[in-house]
């Protein structure tokens, strides 16, 4: 006969005992990490985004744009399913299949689990990982934008975590590159150059395009179009075309409805999620290497954007969490611990123990009251 | 927004041991830094006003900037070439130059089935451009030694004058990329702290020369 599986019984395997990047989540870190989320998703509900889940299951789509790096299984007929490994695709799917009714613009929001295979596990870069975010669909505006910009500010706010906004847009740099008549594989490497803002490389790689040197001048810009508002005016002056000038106006229009000067602006990042047709933006905090929001505008289909919230990126950039709410009375039995907790107080039963050896208990662990016989003995002041 | 500086941005330095730090820190010296480290010193980590400097493993100091831990760091292109981390590279500092090279025995003209390096990313990247099917064994050092012992057909591994490969019957057969020492920014840090690492960037262009 096969054994019984005893859950609590000690393995001979040695550690680990989860899959790595994964954790255990404890007390007090859970009780926190739910009140943070309940924090953001009640700022999002008070923008008028309601919340909702789509499933941690999903049919494998080799068209998503993290396809590679999410995880997949085999369902019982030989479909492949992948995990959840964003919000953003599942999302708009949900609302494609119109269970929303169709009218726009519709704000949604989530809070839920993601899983990336890929990762290596980190500092703030975990397996297994959650993620509170907005999506705005149906509109694409200037107003929408600062919207989401505002929303975003907003949510983070509401949890006291420090940061700083920053803005970009991919089509600016797409702009100006296009004018050089430079193929797709020699297109590709300046981006990739320009993403690391590897700015001797890219002299090097201009050379031997042989780019005019006009050009070349103006494209040796982008590593260094970084910083605040001003950044906007610096761009300017090397725009070269209708379509670049275009994407600035509208991100000077977008800052401009939300009132505010304090953003950061990149217009040098060249990589994005694939989906990613319009301005992106993330939140940088200080002495922390990741972003702890990321999100963007995708016009494909229906039109839309969102952001998504690292919440174990905010947990670290917060720091430790505070202590559980102490105990405050022990009771002897269920009918006085029945009454201690109808008066409000957090109560925990003893299991056996005489009344002096409750009394010996509180005044060792702290809670103010023991309980027993109906009544609440003051213990500790 | 609630403000996301400090009274005086504060900056971690990575910097890997040996020849690279004392330049390193030179050039740092020069564009402003009140950076010295004593020859006989045993720490690890060294705190001036407004700068510390950790003192890492060549390896490990794109590690520590991307993660964040420090803000900036000085390291070789080979290692970051090897390491594929995401962190800025605005600035080459130009000095510790070598080359990453293809190299064999010489006269050896057999396929190359097996490639022993310490850049085992940097050689499978490179066979794959070549079209050419051959495992990759990483070794940690003395890789030349692997070429000449039959361990592997080929190695490719760095070479600063050539003196060791002419010293020991092997000939590099093709450069794989030039390195020199590349002054690395973490993504966020470039972005919190651009008033300290902008100007910072500038100087020690001025100084090393665009």
């Amino acid at each position: 006969m096969r054994a019984c599986y005893n859950p609590l019984e000690q393995s001979e395997a040695p550690l680990p005992i989860i899959p790595y990047g994964t954790r255990y989540v404890l007390p007090p870190e859970w009780e926190w990490r739910e009140h943070l989320k309940h924090q953001i998703q009640s700022t999002l509900s008070s923008w008028g985004y309601a919340a909702v889940q789509t499933p941690a299951l999903e049919l494998f789509d080799p068209q998503h744009p993290q396809s590679e790096l999410a995880f997949h299984l085999t369902d019982r007929d030989g479909t492949l399913l992948s995990l959840r490994s964003e919000y953003t695709a599942p999302v708009g799917r949900m609302l494609r299949a119109d269970l929303l009714g169709h009218q726009y613009p519709l704000r949604v929001s989530y809070a839920g689990n993601v899983w990336l295979r890929g990762l290596e596990s980190e500092l703030g870069r975990l397996r297994e990982f959650t993620q509170v975010g907005a999506e705005l669909v149906g509109v694409s505006s200037a107003q929408a934008d600062a919207e989401l910009l505002e929303l975003a500010r907003d949510a983070l706010e509401s949890v006291g975590v420090r940061f700083r906004l920053e803005i970009a847009d991919r089509s600016f740099l797409a702009a100006l590159l296009s004018t050089s008549g430079l193929g797709h594989a020699e297109l590709e490497h300046l981006s990739d150059i320009i993403e690391r803002k590897a700015t001797p490389e890219l002299r090097e790689a201009l050379e031997r395009y042989k780019v005019t040197s006009g050009l070349k001048a103006d494209l040796l810009e982008l590593p260094d179009l970084y910083g605040g508002i001003e950044t906007l005016e610096r761009a300017r002056k090397i725009a070269r075309t209708s379509e670049a000038l275009e994407s600035l106006e509208k991100l000077e229009q977008t800052v401009k409805l939300t009132g505010r000067d304090d953003f950061l602006f990149d217009l040098g990042m060249a990589r994005r999620i694939s989906y990613y047709t319009g301005f992106t933006f993330r939140a940088y905090t200080p002495d922390f290497g990741q972003p702890l929001l990321g999100g963007g505008r995708y016009d494909t289909g229906i039109p839309g954007a969102g952001f998504a919230i690292g919440l174990e990126r905010v947990m670290s950039a917060l720091g430790t969490p505070p202590a559980l709410p102490r105990v405050q009375v022990l009771a002897l039995d269920f009918a006085s611990a029945r009454f201690a907790r109808a008066q409000g107080y957090r109560t925990e039963l003893l299991h056996g123990s005489s009344v002096d050896e409750a009394r010996l208990e509180a005044q060792a662990r702290g809670p103010e009251f023991i309980a027993h016989g109906g009544v609440l003995e003051r213990v500790n002041p | 927004m609630i403000e996301a500086h400090l009274p005086l941005t504060h900056l971690t330095v990575a910097l890997p041991k040996g020849r690279v730090l004392s330049t390193a820190l030179e050039l740092l010296r020069q564009a402003g830094f009140p950076l010295s480290i004593p020859e006989s010193s045993r720490q690890l980590r060294h705190f001036f006003e407004g700068v510390t400097v950790l003192e890492l493993r060549n390896a490990d100091v794109p590690v520590y900037v991307d993660l964040g831990v420090a803000d900036l760091g000085v390291v070789g292109k080979d290692v970051l070439m090897e390491a594929e981390r995401k962190v800025y590279e605005p600035l080459d500092l130009k000095f510790g130059a070598c080359r990453i090279a293809l190299i064999r025995e010489q006269g050896a003209s057999g396929p190359i089935r097996r490639v022993a390096s310490k850049y085992p990313r940097v050689a499978a990247r490179y066979l794959e451009e070549r079209g050419i099917n051959a495992e990759v064994i990483e070794l940690g050092g003395n890789i030349e030694l692997a070429a000449l012992t039959g361990l592997a057909d080929a190695v490719v591994d760095i070479v600063e004058t050539g003196a060791t490969l002419r010293a020991n019957q092997l000939e590099e057969i093709e450069v794989i990329a030039y390195s020199s020492a590349r002054l690395i920014v973490n993504r966020a840090s470039l972005k919190l702290k651009a008033e300290r690492i902008r100007p910072l960037i500038a100087r020690l262009e001025g100084i090393v020369g665009g």
